[in-house]
């Protein structure tokens, strides 16, 4: 690579003079829409204009505005009400990260139209459409059956197409590749969304919290203590180089291995350059293992979706995999005529997702602590501080409790004229979550430069990597989920 | 985006010297793993007598 330079996100740690961190900055764009979202339980449907994609083989009818009561905008008015919208939203965002709005706002448009323009390409029937019942609606005769949220992939895809071909262009629009950004907006209002899902099923979706808790035990005391060793003896890694690895390959990418190396005192550097191959892997896991989990656990839907948040690395990869899995193997069994709710198997992924990353501050400290008492023991001034569990907690899973905690009393504490709308009011907010997800997708892509990671000439670093997701973390996370989850199924869709 | 040295990256991990485990990191390899098994042995078996609740 001629200017020797990968693209990550930047730690959190180098915009010390924002208003707001991204995580903050993800939390009040998720409420904003989950508010407005709840404003239709008053009979006040603000955001009924976000433009929706349905499967489709005739463009005219392949775009429109979720809500019925906005439908003289037509599919082209909801798109650019839709775009105008997130355009103001996020250009308000960047100012507060102390970003430069005109180029955000301009790289922004590039991403949002490149993105959204892919997602409608992999809803073309011929792409997405799943049951013999679809195909002969659409008037087809075969179906890659990807389903519609298959269509990510082609997000993905265009991304990578940038990233790979095209990386004069990828530059032009980093300031607004943020896919840490969008996932976490997305998941502040997965929690809304989750919540209507689970208030049908409180069981189920609690028992599903408290496996979460296996999540967190394999994640932080099994995988990191087997990559840290691999990493140190087999592969002869320095500490400095070892403990941030081993964190991004088995606690949360990119986040994990930004905490870690700060806790630890190491230069800037080390994690940057491990995030960046943390994403460069997490999209192989993600173009592979929801087509694996389709293909051998299609029986065991809950199963599939713990094995995307233990596996894949990184929040946005995991949720996105488990958006895809859940698709995927919806698609297998409504084939066979089993039609299962939707909703729990992305449900899964993101919640264990969601424990694993609540004790990242306080496996950071922890290391920290060793780091600086036992292992590079600096001046008392330097040494680690509890206050760092609290500046390294990500913030923007508040957002996903308080969404959750909201969604959940609407649902189950409410008269029941209130109660019934909920999940319609919560569904306008959810496509919102899907527009987040597709930009996600293609943020990961643009920053995936497989070549630029080759010809750094890292080939220990990927090496470790590839032994330790595919060798162990892949298969343990697959093997902890079958416990945990085996014989439990979604319930059916009535 | 970060911007680094690809030369100093790639020879400071081709030449870094082989820094040995220390007795704290094998402590800390040991217990975690040890700690996380007996942990994963007893939710494994909670989940046995407590199954998912439909």
């Amino acid at each position: 690579m001629s200017n020797a330079s990968l693209a990550v996100p930047s730690p959190r740690t180098a915009e010390p003079a924002a208003l707001l961190n991204e995580d903050w900055l993800a939390v009040i764009l998720g409420l904003v829409i989950f508010v407005s979202a709840l404003a239709a339980l008053v009979h006040v449907d603000l955001i009924g204009w976000v433009v929706n994609t349905s499967v489709w083989n005739n463009f005219g009818s392949a775009l429109g505005p979720v809500s019925k009561s906005y439908s003289p905008l037509g599919g082209a008015g909801a798109l650019l009400a839709t775009y105008a919208a997130l355009t103001i939203m996020l250009s308000a965002g960047a100012a507060a990260l102390n970003t430069d709005v005109k180029r955000f706002a301009l790289a922004f448009t590039a991403v949002f139209w490149i993105a959204y323009a892919s997602w409608i390409v992999g809803n073309f029937a011929n792409f997405a459409a799943v049951t013999p019942a679809e195909q002969q609606k659409f008037g087809i005769s075969w179906s890659l059956k990807l389903t519609n949220e298959g269509a990510y992939i082609f997000a993905l895809i265009a991304g990578l197409i940038i990233a790979n071909f095209l990386p004069r262009f990828a530059a032009a629009i980093k300031d607004a590749v943020r896919p840490e950004l969008y996932i976490k907006v997305a998941i502040v209002i997965l929690g809304g969304f989750f919540a209507v899902t689970a208030a049908g099923k409180l069981n189920l979706a609690s028992s599903l919290l408290l496996r979460g808790v296996a999540a967190i035990v394999e994640a932080y005391l099994i995988y990191w203590a087997v990559v840290y060793f691999v990493a140190r003896k087999w592969f002869g890694f320095s500490r400095e180089w070892a403990a941030p690895l081993a964190s991004g390959i088995s606690i949360c990418g990119v986040s994990a291995a930004i905490a870690v190396g700060g806790a630890i005192r190491s230069r800037p550097v080390v994690p940057v350059l491990v995030s960046s191959l943390v994403v460069v892997f997490a999209v192989t896991e993600v173009l592979i293992l929801p087509f694996v989990a389709q293909a051998f656990l299609s029986h065991e839907p809950m199963v599939a979706g713990a094995w995307m948040g233990l596996a894949v690395k990184t929040d946005g990869a995991a949720v996105a995999a488990g958006g895809i899995t859940e698709s995927l193997i919806l698609a297998k069994n409504a084939a066979a005529g089993i039609h299962y709710q939707p909703g729990w198997i992305l449900g899964t992924a993101a919640t264990i997702k969601v424990f694993i990353d609540i004790f990242i501050g306080i496996w950071a400290f922890v290391l920290g602590y060793i780091w600086t008492n036992h292992i590079d023991v600096t001046p008392d001034s330097n040494k680690a501080k509890a206050r760092e569990i609290w500046q390294r907690f990500p913030k923007f899973i508040i957002g996903f409790v308080v969404t959750f905690i909201v969604g959940l009393y609407l649902a189950l504490g409410t008269p029941a004229d209130v109660a019934r709308n909920v999940p319609a009011a919560i569904g306008e907010a959810n496509t919102f979550r899907v527009i987040f997800f597709i930009l996600t997708f293609f943020s990961i892509g643009v920053l995936s430069n497989f070549r630029a990671l080759w010809q750094e000439g890292f080939g220990k670093l990927v090496a470790v990597y590839v032994v330790s997701i595919f060798g162990f973390v892949v298969w343990v996370g697959l093997l902890i989920s079958w416990i945990f989850f085996h014989g439990v199924t979604p319930p059916l869709a009535s | 985006m970060s911007h680094f040295s690809q030369a100093d990256l790639h020879d400071e991990l081709r030449a870094a010297p082989i820094e040995p485990l220390l007795p704290v990191e094998k402590k800390l390899i040991i217990w975690s793993l040890s700690i996380g098994l007996v942990l994963l042995a007893v939710l494994a078996t909670v989940n046995h007598f407590f199954p998912v609740s439909v």
